[in-house]
């Protein structure tokens, strides 16, 4: 990515084939046409929208709900594999950067599977080669047979250093989750600084990527406190990302807020309230929903030991879309295109596959669309 | 020594008498058992079935809640986190006297777990893994109670029917048989006693007769 101001033609073409790439997704109408189809109706339908290819290899060996599943997986990895490829520059960095968490829940299944001694054939069935490690690479891994020798193999790998840590413990117990939780750790600091002076859009990605930390740690934060572990103040450091708009201290302050007062008090600080209280107002269709009132919510889960709502978390994520869909408008030469489409994809995937396993599980078409992120 | 071979003897009526008295009272002390056994049943029945309902409860929640899980996570989501199970639940099989009737006692280990020893990393995964993780263990302790209580009535169903048997045997058949053969040897000993007196009767008149003769 050049200096902001100076944009390079390579990264225009790059931008323009994301956003006409963006524009081949599925939309709002698509969707709720789909709803209506049963399960063999989904896979005919997707069969002529761009996931005829994987639906006709795997049907040999897949039906219903898991055909749809594996078949927009692969779709989802090979979309991303050519995202990487198409990029230059420095969107390349970015977009490997970003692509890493599919790469460290790949690593993660087969280090688990290499020690848990569980068949290569049902790990494999788990990967979504969707990061940098490429399918080559992941059944080269899957050919090893011991933790080390699987560390060894990934010694390439930009995430290596936080492996090489773990190399003597791997077997313990416990070892995987600390592994897995230091790998997401450096994945947000890797994305949040990727080596790149400036970049045009970067300020926002940062902004966008920032927001989810927080979100996801005070996600997690009501998590912890479910736990029985909970009391352990050590686990709060362990778990939460560093980088985000809301420093550590204040999840640290919330988790032991004892008061109702004192809670809503800290919690209305951050910058999660406005938008949490937008998503409950789109949610439960109340324009009076207020930010006192969202802060009161999670109190209330909080008191409670409760986890967070799955729907509120999901209008979270729709907000958070929408924004970054404004904000790639708004620069629409920049790495945030990129990032709109990778997100959209992703999201587009999750959609068709919670349609598809809704269907398969027989719930209500307006639960199920509660799940669906547009 | 079966009630028809013993011999219409006095030692046979003491012998036929002492089992009357022991049959009658086991009869009375296994009927007591009974009732006792059939009273907890009751008990334990009703436990199982409102255990049952609860088992059925959780198994609908369970299943729903990995419905969710697959549709936010994906299959493969779900199987990854799985996968990271690092202790197998288990229970420990014991027994507890009941009117000596020994029912199982299943304490559940490693089912309900903490966030940390169930393998996975909490960045990786959300929170609808945990409500998954927590509606399987739930469902997988309330079958393990289930299964103790059903396992239990059904120790108990066995131990009533073996127990009926029993007491119906005693008042059915030993008990009027014994009766019967008491009866028996007092009616065949009336029967000797009335012969003994009409022979020494006899005798008499023969040696009356004889007396005056001479």
């Amino acid at each position: 990515m050049p200096l902001s101001g100076v944009i390079s033609p390579s990264c225009i073409y790059a931008c323009t084939r994301f956003r006409v790439r963006r524009t081949s997704l599925l939309p709002r109408e698509e969707y709720l046409r789909i709803m209506q189809m049963s399960t063999p109706g989904v896979i005919t339908h997707l069969s002529r929208r761009g996931y005829g290819q994987e639906i006709g290899d795997l049907s040999h060996d897949h039906a219903g709900a898991r055909l749809i599943e594996k078949a927009v997986n692969r779709n989802l990895a090979l979309s991303f594999q050519h995202a990487i490829a198409i990029t230059p520059g420095d969107l390349k960095i970015l977009s490997g950067e970003y692509l890493a968490r599919w790469d460290i829940a790949n690593v993660m299944a087969i280090l688990r599977g290499t020690v848990h001694n569980i068949p290569r054939e049902r790990v494999r069935d788990l990967l979504i080669p969707a990061g940098e490690i490429g399918s080559a690479q992941l059944d080269h891994l899957l050919t090893l047979t011991t933790c080390e020798g699987v560390l060894d193999a990934l010694e390439d790998w930009r995430l290596y250093p936080i492996l090489g840590e773990y190399h003597r413990i791997c077997r313990e117990k416990g070892a995987f989750a600390r592994i897995e939780n230091e790998l997401y750790r450096e994945y947000y600091s890797g994305l949040l600084s990727p080596g790149i002076a400036r970049c045009s859009g970067c300020q926002e990605m940062n902004a966008y990527l920032r927001f989810e930390i927080d979100f996801t740690n005070m996600r997690n934060l009501l998590r912890i406190h479910c736990a029985e572990e909970a009391c352990d103040i050590a686990v709060i450091d362990q778990t939460m990302i560093p980088g985000g708009r809301i420093p550590i201290e204040t999840f640290r302050r919330l988790f032991g807020a004892r008061t109702e007062e004192e809670f809503i008090s800290i919690f209305l600080q951050t910058t999660i309230v406005p938008v949490l209280a937008e998503a409950v107002r789109e949610l439960r269709q109340d324009p009076d929903f207020s930010s006192t009132d969202a802060a009161e919510l999670v109190w209330q889960r909080w008191h409670q030991y409760r986890r967070p709502i799955h729907e509120v978390e999901m209008a979270v994520t729709r907000i958070r879309l929408h924004e970054l869909d404004a904000l790639s408008r708004r620069h629409p030469f920049s790495v945030l295109p990129v990032l709109a489409y990778l997100e959209r994809k992703k999201y587009e995937v999750a959609n068709l596959r919670a349609i598809a396993r809704g269907k398969a599980f027989g719930l209500a078409p307006e639960r199920i669309w509660q799940y669906i992120v547009l | 020594m079966a009630a028809e071979e013993i011999k219409p003897t006095r030692s046979g009526l003491l012998l036929v008498r002492r089992r009357l008295v022991l049959a009658e009272r086991v009869h009375r002390l296994l009927s007591m058992k009974l009732d006792g056994m059939m009273l907890e049943l009751i008990k334990l029945a009703e436990q199982a079935a409102r255990e049952r309902r609860t088992l059925e409860e959780k198994y609908v929640g369970a299943r729903e809640m990995a419905a969710i899980a697959a549709m936010m996570e994906g299959a493969t989501g779900v199987l990854l986190a799985a996968l990271s199970v690092e202790t197998v639940p288990t229970y420990t099989a014991g027994h507890r006297n009941i009117f000596g009737v020994r029912l199982p006692e299943l304490k559940p280990v490693m089912v309900k777990k903490t966030l940390n020893q169930r393998g996975y990393g909490i960045l990786g995964t959300s929170s609808v893994i945990d409500d998954t993780a927590d509606a399987y263990e739930d469902l997988l302790e309330a079958i393990i109670t289930a299964a103790e209580l059903e396992g239990g009535v059904r120790q108990l169903l066995d131990d009533i029917e073996k127990t009926r048997r029993r007491v119906n045997a005693l008042e059915f058949k030993v008990i009027p048989e014994l009766t019967e053969r008491r009866r028996f040897i007092e009616r065949q000993r009336d029967e000797m006693e009335r012969q003994e007196a009409v022979r020494l009767r006899r005798i008499k008149k023969i040696k009356a007769k004889r007396g005056t003769g001479f």
